[in-house]
């Protein structure tokens, strides 16, 4: 993220503040007022509700049995059961797992090969007119997806690519490209110079000091595109039911079985099967969410005291 | 031309003056080597996006009403999106929606991501939770939150005791709860992305700053925000282009009612409700050359930080 | 070594994409066409799942017809994906559908699009046992498109243990709600206010149910009553200041509507049958003191609601056109599948006959009594676009943001637009 101009500058600005006043941060022996800790804490509850309340009336509400979930505000009321959850199983939900894992898991993995390599070239290798390409890629992402889904659904049609997992994760590669290659760019671009050079004198090859050098140093950014585009092509619901709208057996992912699911009449809205559906979806990618965020926070740069 | 050669001679460094020959071969590979690594990407996004755009730009030139074409109308589509009083009605709450709720956005994934980074017991599973709002499938996330605001059976009302109030039945509030649950929703998106910006901070700088006696508030002001600007330029690039694409929360909240509709329901409107595909084409390209514009200038301030700024500062 | 490395970078790149290819579908893309007679039938709904009604109907159609079964594609439950769908299909004129489940306000487009089959060879059959208005709605033209499967009208429910009688005009029932509301402290009447269909059929039953029309009979001229039109919006209007609607109404779907009633805190509530049941069963207090009756009117006389509900289409790029046709005309008139529709799923008929057996099911009878007076919205091509005009004008009206006779002339201009 920091350039060596821009860490110059910084460590000059630092050098231009003269008061002394205690800093409260670990790893040094101070002393905190109560005050400080007391605001901390609450901070975090204040944040932790606010992020987790929702969450909260999500799994009360696809516990409650019967149609009444939403007559009445409280939560914590009537019969709970769990039969929101056997029914969204009974609906093959388990092969809508499978297709959204596969399609979200290969095009992240096809989006930070392809978005490495052009993120290096965009910020290392010299290439003409690097702002008009970076330019080209936002646009790539920018069209309103709506318009461009009759088109595509036609050529797709004639290249047999409807109701299959590549004919989803080809154009989530495509779409998800754009933001990888500029978070990628931005890491790459922090690294300092001298590292690869380093490497490049001691004889690796370009591409040798790319992937033992450049790749490990930028590891949070690439894990962070990472998560970003998993949870990206995970929750895309537009193309999904648009190529693979039916047939879980085949290729239809989890948002669109979900926007599918029907309640027990006509007009009635399925409440309880959402909301545990959502749950069941949701418990996955935290565990995903927890794994990832180890990766992008364990700092393998020099650097890892925060601050 | 004479630009590049010298970039490739400093390319390597000073190590490859003892092998001419082969450097040479390595370096000139170096643009080629360029090319390759893009090409992938750029063929890739050109296969999957130029087609559908070109279509879309050309069908917004055709008198193409319901289902039949009626041939070239020129840019008739363009003036009739652009006289419409629900054109710009739509721009200005998608405007409006977009800078309250970016900004929102990025003050509170600040704060988040600097939270994220300090070592604290919990700390992972406040990382996990803080990632929750932005893993739940949006249309899912708009329902919910339609429910939580909806006078009836009325979650929030009843959680502050405001009795009656209509959120999504009045002008002004139904836009405050949908940039509401926008700003829940995606401000862990921007944590993300600041966060893995705050890893690349060296900690030295910090522990330099703190010897010479900067409070915590200089340290912030003076070393975290200059070295975190690219990532805050990515984050609000992409949110920005994002928002301005907003679709479904106003659509599953409001419908579109009391001045929440936003370009993208509009476009959907004319692509898919009421076909219309001449009309919707347009207006999808306007949206898009919109969209660009304002990604544009983004670009140039990023690019200028890192592709050219790198090049100078050697 | 740097060769080395590079063809390592290739090899990787191979690695990779032969990774990609073989992570491709299981079991490959559809069924490459049916072979032989079987048909498919694309329809959506609850009904449509697996347990569902319409699945017994394919059931028992495969069973007497062995050479040409039907299976059920399923679709969305929203109409409007259905649609989406079924048009995805239509407009690349694949095979893939044989009958089509129709909504009743779609006839129009399909058949301007020349996506359905004609119904006139059977039309006979269909018009002598099928009610009026769903024959009706089934009509583009004059031409027959689609045979009637099931249809719908609104009720108004209302609370047994609050009112006597159910009132017979418009201002009545808000007299009644704003009191009783006041007394119990609850809202008064509910039902579908929300900016969508939804309230444009709301808005619909006041207007008609004041005397007014939107076309002639073959749907050649306007014959819109900005005056009564008026009349509606301000009704809407006034009874959301003197706290006849209940709080909730102008953001009210369906179910919102089902859930206001089934809490207890609305008196009256304009619905659909379907949600008898889910009243019925629904374990409340409210469950035991509900009851169904006619809409109001203006005039206090008859009664009038928006008729609903499902056709049967073939669908013209269909394999099987002949026994897609004895298909949908069997669904619409056999009276033993007709009446299943009721006793399993509270689906109402369209054929006539069915009513005489239902007559012991509160619902049914209620039907049978409203159904003949029902009106289908115009099912004309642009009936999207006239519902979106009408949403977009009539919305801010009841709202108090625009005027209610202005915004009867904007919907006055926009009908007289279509047929010009």
């Amino acid at each position: 993220m920091s350039t060596p101009a821009q860490t110059a500058a910084a460590q000059r600005a630092s050098q231009k503040t003269p008061k002394k006043k205690k800093g409260s941060d670990q790893g040094v022996v101070e002393q905190r007022s109560a005050l400080q800790v007391w605001g901390k804490s609450a901070m975090l509850g204040i944040i932790l509700l606010w992020c987790l309340f929702p969450f909260v009336w999500l799994i009360m509400t696809s516990l409650k049995k019967g149609n009444n979930a939403l007559n009445s505000p409280n939560i914590f009321e009537g019969p709970f059961g769990l039969q929101n959850y056997e029914a969204v199983f009974a609906q093959d939900f388990h092969l809508n797992l499978r297709n959204s894992l596969a399609i979200a898991g290969v095009t992240t993995i096809l989006c930070v090969v392809v978005g490495s390599f052009a993120a290096y070239a965009l910020a290392r290798l010299p290439l003409k007119r690097k702002i008009l390409l970076l330019g080209g890629v936002l646009a790539v992402s920018l069209f309103p997806p709506v318009a461009l889904v009759p088109p595509l659904y036609e050529l797709w049609n004639t290249l047999g690519l409807l109701n299959t997992w590549e004919g989803l994760y080809i154009p989530y590669t495509a779409f998800a490209l754009p933001l990888t290659i500029f978070i990628l760019v931005t890491f790459f671009a922090s690294i300092p110079k001298d590292l690869e050079e380093a490497a490049r004198v001691d004889g690796a090859s370009p591409f040798k000091a790319f992937y033992k050098v450049i790749l490990p140093l930028a590891a949070p950014g690439v894990f962070a595109a990472a998560i970003i585009i998993f949870v990206a092509a995970w929750n895309e619901l537009l193309l999904a039911s648009t190529f693979a709208p039916r047939d879980p057996e085949v290729a239809q992912t989890v948002p669109v079985a979900i926007a599918a699911f029907t309640g027990a009449v006509q007009f009635q809205r399925p409440v309880g099967t959402i909301t545990a559906a959502c749950v069941v979806v949701t418990i996955p990618m935290i565990i995903v969410a927890l794994v990832f965020q180890k990766r992008i926070v364990s700092g393998l740069t020099a650097g890892s005291v925060k601050g | 031309m004479t630009a590049t050669t010298e970039a490739e001679e400093r390319g390597p460094g000073p190590g490859s003056s003892g092998r001419p020959a082969k450097a040479r071969r390595k370096e000139m590979s170096e643009t080629t080597l360029g090319r390759v690594f893009v090409a992938p990407a750029i063929v890739l996004m050109a296969l999957v996006a130029l087609f559908p755009v070109m279509y879309a730009f050309v069908i917004s030139l055709q008198a193409y009403s319901g289902r039949l074409n009626e041939g070239f109308a020129g840019f008739d589509n363009y003036v009739t999106g652009l006289t419409d009083e629900r054109f710009w009605t739509s721009l200005q709450f998608t405007l409006v929606f977009t800078v309250t709720s970016v900004a929102a956005e990025f003050l509170i994934g600040l704060g988040f991501a600097l939270l994220m980074n300090q070592a604290f017991r919990g700390r992972g599973i406040t990382r996990a939770a803080i990632l929750i709002p932005w893993v739940i499938p949006t249309v899912i996330a708009a329902q919910m939150w339609f429910f939580m605001f909806n006078v009836t059976p009325g979650f929030i009302n009843s959680l502050f005791g405001l009795g009656d109030f209509n959120w999504l039945g009045q002008s002004g509030w139904a836009a405050f709860a949908i940039i509401f649950a926008d700003v829940w929703k995606t401000a862990p998106f921007v944590a993300l992305l600041l966060l893995a910006g705050l890893q690349t901070i060296p900690g030295d700088v910090y522990e330099g700053a703190r010897v010479d006696g900067a409070t915590m508030f200089q340290r912030f002001w003076y070393i975290t925000m200059p070295l975190l600007k690219p990532a805050i330029l990515v984050a609000l690039l992409f949110r920005t282009v994002e928002a301005l694409r907003v679709y479904d929360l106003p659509q599953v909240m409001t419908g579109g009612a009391f001045n929440t509709e936003s370009l993208s329901i509009l476009v959907q409107q004319y692509v898919v409700r009421t076909p219309d595909p001449g009309l919707g084409s347009a207006l999808s390209t306007i949206t898009f050359i919109l969209i660009l514009a304002i990604g544009l200038v983004f670009v140039k301030l990023l690019g200028k930080d890192l592709v050219i700024g790198e090049q100078d500062s050697k | 070594m740097s060769r080395l490395t590079r063809r390592g970078r290739w090899l990787a790149a191979g690695a990779v994409s032969i990774l990609v290819v073989t992570a491709c579908t299981p079991g490959g893309g559809d069924d490459d066409g049916e072979g032989g007679g079987e048909m498919v039938w694309a329809i959506g709904g609850s009904e449509a799942q697996p347990g569902g009604v319409h699945q017994k109907v394919a059931e028992l159609w495969s069973e007497e017809n062995p050479d040409n079964p039907i299976s059920i594609e399923i679709l969305p439950d929203e109409a409007d994906a259905q649609r989406e769908q079924q048009a995805l299909e239509l407009q690349a004129e694949g095979s893939n559908f044989d009958v089509l489940g129709m909504d009743v306000i779609w006839t129009g487009e399909y058949a301007v699009n020349g996506w359905v089959e004609s119904l006139e060879d059977v039309r006979g059959d269909i018009e002598e046992v099928t009610l009026a208005p769903a024959v009706e709605s089934a009509m583009w033209e004059g031409e027959l498109w689609a045979a009637p499967f099931n249809t719908n009208a609104g009720f108004l429910y209302y609370r047994t243990d609050l009112v006597d009688e159910p009132p017979t005009t418009w201002e009545e029932m808000c007299e009644m709600a704003i009191e009783i509301g006041e007394q119990e402290d609850i809202g008064g009447y509910i039902g579908q206010g929300a900016r969508y269909e939804g309230f444009v059929v709301n808005w619909l039953e006041l207007y008609w149910s004041g005397g007014g029309e939107l076309y002639n009979e073959d749907q050649t001229e306007v014959e819109f009553d900005v005056d009564i039109a008026t009349q509606a919006t301000e009704f809407l209007l006034q009874a959301e200041e003197e706290g006849c609607l209940a709080p909730g109404f102008n953001t009210a779907l369906e179910d919102e509507a089902r859930n206001v009633f089934q809490s207890g805190d609305a008196v009256f509530m304009r619905n659909w049958p379907s949600f008898y049941s889910v009243v019925k069963d629904g374990g409340t207090p409210v469950a035991k003191n509900f009851d169904v009756a006619p809409l109001p009117t203006f005039t206090g006389e008859g009664t009038i609601s928006a008729s609903g509900g499902f056709n049967l289409a073939v669908s013209a790029f269909s394999e099987n056109t002949e026994m897609a046709k004895e298909f949908v005309v069997w669904a619409g008139t056999n009276k033993e599948i007709q009446t299943m529709l009721a006793t399993d799923a509270s689906l109402p008929p369209t054929l006539e006959s069915a009513y005489d057996e239902l007559s012991d099911d509160p619902v049914m009878a209620l039907l049978g009594e409203v159904l003949p007076e029902a009106k289908p919205r115009p099912p004309a091509p642009q009936w999207n676009e006239i519902s979106v005009e009408m949403q977009r004008a009539l919305f801010p009206a009841y709202n108090g943001e625009e005027d209610p006779a202005e915004a009867s002339e904007a919907v006055l201009e926009f009908l007289e637009s279509t047929v010009e």
